[in-house]
């Protein structure tokens, strides 16, 4: 599962996407059309979180017959999703390939050594915001993030964060979470969310920040519980999922005292460089169908993420801003490559 | 003819190659042992200096053996055999390249039943034909895993 | 047994003419991708996850669940016929099922492989169905420190084996814990040992290795000794399927034992495919018949296979109750679960009673089914051997190639195949073991990053590894093993000279 961070929109995006009028073409107007089959170019591997958006997204296309060539999904998951980008890298032009993946396209190169740059990726649509959570085991003394981040601060360097993979979503945000509470954690990377959610139910880890439908299955049985959600608003209301807790009951981070008002990672959907214009209407009007479709108001709300449909220009401005945050918490950690 | 010993000698040299490269890809990383634990390149060293220690094991223990000089790794005709079979499998790859699996595959076989088997050019071409099909009927058709292709195919609309 | 009368309800749920027809249907489709190399069950089980999204979950789940019994089972025909590993947790397999075909025994091999299979799924399910709720909460306890013991275990069972050069086994080994290195590493997030080559960042295929140094590399030694592959004359009956049912109580030591082994690797979770090299190792060094070992045993064919299929079995467990994927298919059908609206978790049992006790139901029906119809497939198997070997021959050549590519679409494994085949030959002629770089290559990447996980979580110090008793005895548990050997010749050594005086 891999996964790559996000800080969302800030209010000047927000103003900047509201005040540039998002023009989307209608159908009539998008001339081009695929005439070959479509391959979705996975950057994970099977089962992770962007194997399961292409999956959903693949499957709501055929039950609303929204082109009539057959898609085929095939998953380039190698070194973190940069196989699925150097894959992109080697069909300039050709718009038959569409790669999902997460905001892990313009971040990786900063990483690692890499042979592809955000230029050599055409960005189409965001469809929708994971959020990302404080968890502790679900028989820890600690009720709210304050009083865990005090303990925390009380012994640095004693606490164990898990999380998935490394230089990753989940390792920027305790980065974050350190510098703004003035903590020090031992970070643990475990190959996936899911690993990262057993260790912690295990009490092998002392927290992990895992997305809702990383944690889920551990928080109903009441093996881990969250302590805020690093989102601006509450997370929407919905059934009681724990006891008498529901998603909508856990307060956001900002509110439990830990001054990261937002923290959330973009499902993201490109094409090669130098495709058509006319191609990236294509897509983005597809793509935007499939959003408004309640087969994807569904999965949106059973995995609790954010739905939100961005392209265009607020795509490019949400992205230019995601790039700049994470960059800083990249250049303080030392993890540029290069 | 290619004694043992010239084999054994080549085959522990390409090891010893791929040891030392193995140790000089790892020290990009920093091969030392921090504070939380082996760096990351500390495990791919070791291993490869082990390679190449169990390499130059393998060079001595050779030398040291006499008998391997006279045993033969490979005769004349051996050889043949083996090169009829290996270089039309490497064709098969650079034809695979430029032209695509599908006729790569038809080519070959028809290739090799023709003038390794001996078969007639019908029967030969029956093959040759009849593989592809069923790959791209079993591979693209039923599991939608598509194979590479090549200019051929994409001038007949594929 | 607390699992018992939710299983009978669970058989209510899964007995029906609707869901026998999927189970056919999935496990046909699945002995056809477990059949072709490069396919597998991932393969099979995204294909058709499409599909199941407008069906019931119990539907679903028994279809993907049908086609991931049919590839395991699938996996083992052609490392018997043509050494060529179907499936990676088949690589054992080939040890000695291949050298039983090339003696003209295809069908024994392939009904040794099938029944013993089918005995492995059946302990896997009957330990489902007993003690869901322990091996749930017993595998909670398990943190890197923990992982790291149980491959080592792995490991430490099967090297040290046979008489090669302790050189050649050393070189061997090196190599595939290098190669398991190669590409992305998730504990520091570097990429390793790519050496600026785009190609490498994904990493080694593990399959395109194994299709390599197997299947191309017995290929050209077949060629070269001028043999044509010989099972030509095997002997193509029914009647050869139901005598090796009557040899099967023969080997009840060897079945219980990777049984074992085999439950053990799927709830821990080492997987198949380290479950399948441990109990042919632990097979080797136990066997009273320890020599014939690697020329056609039947013992080495049964337990590689009981120990697959019952990891294979038992790895569901975790994955429902858990969520953590053992293996791709696993991680594949994870993702369904979640489509479908089900949450992989303790819960799940609690919740969708009728969900997992109609699953765990499916998987005695299932596994049953797909014995049967592997079987009958022997026969068709075993006659692709009557085909002469200049058609065979370059068919099989094809059938690497393709299914080297396969793995992952990349254009550059078909060289790699290449050069694996090449390596495969030359090791092979010059007595070099492949089995422990294979061995290497499955767990060397897992093992060394919770080898390294584990040292974070104590800040360098490698006591972790003796903290508890659990992983304290997985380790002493695992260097018994690797000093068997060494001690083994010690006791050899004084009894000798114990009777040495009196003779």
């Amino acid at each position: 599962m891999t996964r790559y961070a996000s800080f969302a929109c800030s209010v000047a995006t927000a103003t900047l996407a509201a005040t540039i009028a998002v023009t989307l073409p209608t159908a009539a107007e998008a001339a081009w059309q695929p005439n070959k089959p479509i391959e979705f170019v996975v950057t994970s591997g099977p089962g992770g979180g962007t194997d399961n958006f292409a999956r959903v997204v693949q499957a709501i296309i055929a039950k609303h017959k929204l082109t009539d060539q057959p898609i085929i999904v095939t998953n380039k998951g190698g070194g973190s999703g940069a196989e699925g980008y150097i894959y992109a890298k080697t069909v300039p032009g050709d718009p038959s390939k569409v790669i999902f993946g997460t905001n892990n396209a313009y971040l990786l190169p900063y990483v690692a050594k890499l042979a592809f740059t955000p230029a050599d990726l055409t960005p189409v649509a965001a469809l929708a915001l994971d959020e990302f959570l404080l968890w502790v085991n679900g028989e820890s003394e600690f009720k709210t993030a304050k009083d865990y981040l005090a303990a925390v601060k009380a012994k640095p360097e004693t606490f164990k964060m898990g999380g998935s993979q490394s230089k990753d979503t989940d390792q920027t945000l305790t980065s974050l979470l350190e510098a703004t509470a003035g903590v020090k954690f031992i970070y643990v990377p475990f190959q996936g969310g899911g690993a990262a959610a057993t260790q912690l139910a295990g009490k092998h880890i002392d927290s992990n920040t895992n997305n809702p439908n990383e944690n889920i299955g551990q928080w109903k049985a009441g093996q881990v519980k969250p302590l805020c959600v690093f989102s601006a608003t509450r997370l929407p209301a919905g059934p009681k999922v724990s006891g008498d807790m529901g998603w909508g009951d856990i307060p956001t981070c900002k509110d439990a005292g830990v001054a990261i008002d937002r923290f959330q990672m973009p499902r993201t959907v490109w094409l090669p460089a130098k495709v058509p214009a006319d191609a990236v209407a294509f897509y983005t009007d597809m793509l935007k169908k499939v959003s408004e479709t309640p087969e994807w108001k569904e999965y949106v709300e059973r995995t609790v993420q954010t739905g939100k449909f961005m392209a265009g220009a607020e795509l490019k401005a949400f992205i230019a801003d995601d790039d700049a945050k994470n960059k800083q918490v990249f250049e303080r950690e030392g993890w540029l490559v290069k | 003819m290619v004694t043992r010993f010239q084999a054994e000698l080549a085959t522990a040299s390409i090891t010893a190659a791929f040891g030392l490269a193995v140790m000089v890809g790892a020290t990009e990383f920093g091969i030392g042992w921090v504070k939380s634990g082996p760096e990351p390149g500390t495990f791919p060293f070791y291993m490869g200096l082990l390679v190449t220690v169990a390499s130059i094991g393998t060079v001595v223990q050779a030398l040291l053996s006499p008998a391997l000089r006279g045993e033969a790794f490979l005769d004349a005709g051996q050889c043949r055999t083996v090169a009829a079979f290996v270089l039309p499998m490497i064709a098969f790859v650079v034809v695979a390249k430029l032209l695509g699996l599908y006729v790569a595959t038809a080519l070959y076989l028809f290739g090799s039943m023709l003038f390794q088997g001996g078969y007639r050019v019908w029967s030969s071409a029956a093959v040759a034909i009849a593989a592809p099909v069923v790959l791209y009927l079993v591979l693209e058709r039923a599991f939608k895993v598509y194979l590479l292709k090549g200019p051929i195919e994409s001038a007949l609309g594929f | 047994m607390e699992g018992f009368s939710a299983l009978l309800h669970g058989f209510g749920v899964a007995l029906s003419g609707y869901h026998l027809a999927l189970m056919v249907i999935g496990v046909l489709l699945g002995i056809l991708v477990g059949v072709l190399p490069g396919l597998g069950a991932p393969n099979g089980v995204s294909l058709l996850l499409p599909l199941t999204f407008t069906m019931d979950p119990v539907a679903a789940i028994i279809l993907l669940t049908s086609i991931y019994w049919g590839a395991l089972f699938g996996g083992s025909t052609t490392s018997i016929l043509f050494n060529i590993p179907g499936e990676p947790s088949s690589v054992a397999t080939t040890f000695d099922g291949y050298p039983l075909a090339k003696q003209g025994q295809a069908t024994q091999a392939l009904s040794y492989a099938f029944l013993s299979a089918g005995f492995g799924a059946l302990v896997g399910v009957v330990l489902i169905t007993a003690l869901s709720g322990w091996v749930a909460r017993f595998a909670l306890k398990f943190s890197s420190p923990e992982y790291f013991a149980v491959y080592f275990l792995a490991f430490a069972s099967f090297v040290g084996l046979g008489g090669a050069s302790p050189f050649k086994t050393v070189t061997s080994i090196g190599i595939g814990f290098a190669l398991a290195a190669v590409g992305m590493d998730s504990v520091s997030g570097s990429l390793r040992l790519t050496f600026g080559l785009d190609q490498f960042i994904a990493g080694m295929s593990f399959l395109v290795a194994v299709i390599g140094l197997f299947g191309l590399g017995e290929l050209v030694m077949t060629i070269e000794t001028g043999m044509k592959l010989e099972g030509i004359r095997a002997r193509i009956s029914p009647r050869a399927v139901f005598e090796t049912l009557l040899q099967m109580p023969r080997y009840w030591v060897a079945l219980v034992r990777s049984a074992a082994v085999g439950c053990w690797m799927g709830i821990t979770p080492g997987g198949p495919t380290a479950a399948s090299f441990m109990s042919y190792g632990l097979a080797k060094r136990f066997s009273r018949r320890r020599s014939n070992f690697g020329r056609g045993e039947p013992e080495g064919v049964v337990s590689p296979e009981t120990a697959d299929h019952a990891a294979g079995t038992s790895a569901m467990l975790p994955m429902l109750a858990l969520g953590v994927p053992g293996s791709a298919t696993a991680a594949v059908m994870l993702g369904g679960l979640m489509i479908w609206g089900l949450n992989p978790g303790p819960m799940l049992f609690i919740e969708r009673p009728d969900f997992v006790w109609g699953l765990v139901a499916s998987m005695y029906l299932g596994n049953v089914v797909a014995v049967l119809l592997v079987l009958t497939t022997v026969p068709f198997f075993a006659a692709i051997l009557r085909v002469p070997f200049a058609i065979i021959g370059p068919i099989i050549v094809v059938v690497c190639f393709v299914g080297a590519y396969t793995v992952a679409s990349r254009e550059f494994d078909l060289w790699l195949v290449l050069a694996f085949g090449a390596v495969g030959y030359a090791f092979k002629k010059l007595d070099y073991p492949i089995a422990p770089l294979v061995l290497a290559m499955v767990i060397g990447d897992k093992a060394e990053d919770a080898f390294r996980q584990s040292l974070i979580m104590s800040k360098g110090s490698a006591a972790i590894f003796w903290s508890n008793p659990l992983v304290a005895s997985l380790m002493a548990l695992a260097l018994l093993l690797l000093f068997w050997p060494l001690l083994g010749g010690i006791a050899r050594a004084m009894s000798r000279r114990a009777r040495g005086p009196a003779a």
